[in-house]
């Protein structure tokens, strides 16, 4: 009875019903336990990325197998890469008058994020696939990847990184922009969104709401010229 | 199901495909897209609601999407593990350095124009 049982959920670890539906419920209690928990460690792709991928060990499925049953939810990333051309649009009718200091900030800031993280990478000696997952790693995430792709990356890690460099990022930044003396909202919004995306987003939202419209801008300002000018410099 | 908005969504994905396929191989097509959206919300001056109520469940929801690509994290393990090192060293380095330093740089550059401002008044 059991045997026939377990017999039955291996035939069905690799169709959408089981893909989706983990990923869906791995969300789902992801989600749960962040708001209940309020730690930013924890955000909730984190959580159930883990979550996933420790059920995918112990059933031994292969990602191949996975990524070609998550397929529905994942295609779904494809237009709402498409539909951040409406936060960046609401965004920049916004903020009109400071274009001249926040185009010069996102070009030397964004540039400089890149550039470092190449040139550290290649420092410490890593492999040209690990340097260029690196560089995209401070824009959103559904951009990064798609830049990573396309310079010889690999998207996975990239992720990782774009989601290490969003929590840290959003940790530190209190704290340097304290360091440097930043006291502008404008500024220190700024600042939040070229160097973590999402995350500092949410961070710069409790600082003010002047400093979150800064960081939301920042972040989809530097994501689109990231992904025109990335792929053709590199 | 707000259907109008996701057609036009990807029906734009479709067309960054395209132009991606014919003209434009080094950029991504959903960027292309996103580019033809943007620069089409420029023209027309407003957002249309059918689009609005596409748009932001899926960017609400955008991070369950992005669980899938991230599970490949499971293939890479090993490179997490043997270049930590390397990995902890080339974000923290860039970090400490890039987040005050853009910060400081807008900073000045909004009180030099504001300076400028109030010598023009």
């Amino acid at each position: 009875m059991i045997e026939s049982l377990l017999a039955s959920l291996q035939a069905l670890k690799s169709t959408p019903e089981f893909a989706v539906g983990l990923t869906l419920v791995a969300f789902q209690v992801a989600l749960l336990f962040y708001r209940k928990s309020k730690i930013v460690l924890l955000q909730p792709v984190i959580v159930a990325v883990t979550m996933v991928i420790t059920v995918l060990l112990l059933l031994d499925v292969p990602y191949s197998d996975y990524q070609v049953a998550a397929e529905p939810v994942a295609f779904l990333i494809g237009p709402a890469t498409i539909a951040l051309a409406v936060p960046l649009y609401s965004q920049l009718r916004r903020i009109r008058q400071l274009f001249g200091p926040i185009l010069i900030t996102l070009l030397c800031g964004g540039s400089l994020t890149v550039i470092l993280s190449v040139l550290f990478c290649w420092l410490l000696g890593g492999s040209e696939m690990l340097q260029m997952s690196l560089a995209p790693r401070s824009v959103t995430m559904p951009i990064a990847i798609l830049v990573s792709d396309s310079l010889g990356g690999s998207m996975s890690l990239t992720a990782a990184f774009v989601m290490i460099t969003g929590v840290f990022g959003a940790a530190l930044a209190p704290w340097l922009l304290k360091l440097a003396r930043v006291t502008e909202p404008a500024a220190r919004g700024l600042s939040y969104g070229i160097n973590a995306h999402a995350i500092g987003t949410v961070r710069a939202l409790e600082e003010s709401e002047e400093c979150g419209a800064f960081s939301a801008l920042g972040m989809s300002l530097f994501g689109v010229s990231l992904a025109l000018l990335l792929p053709l410099l590199l | 199901m707000p259907v109008n908005g996701l057609t036009w969504l990807v029906v734009l994905q479709l067309l960054g495909a395209l132009l991606q396929q014919w003209l434009l191989p080094t950029l991504p097509g959903p960027i292309i897209g996103l580019l033809l959206l943007f620069i089409w919300l420029l023209f027309y001056g407003r957002l249309p609601k059918s689009l609005e109520a596409a748009a932001s469940p899926l960017l609400q929801y955008l991070p369950l999407l992005l669980v899938v690509p991230c599970v490949g994290l499971m293939n890479n393990l090993d490179t997490l593990q043997s270049q930590w090192l390397v990995i902890a060293g080339s974000l923290f380095g860039a970090m400490l350095i890039t987040i005050p330093l853009s910060g400081w740089l807008m900073q000045w550059l909004i009180r030099r124009q504001q300076q400028k401002r109030g010598r023009h008044d």
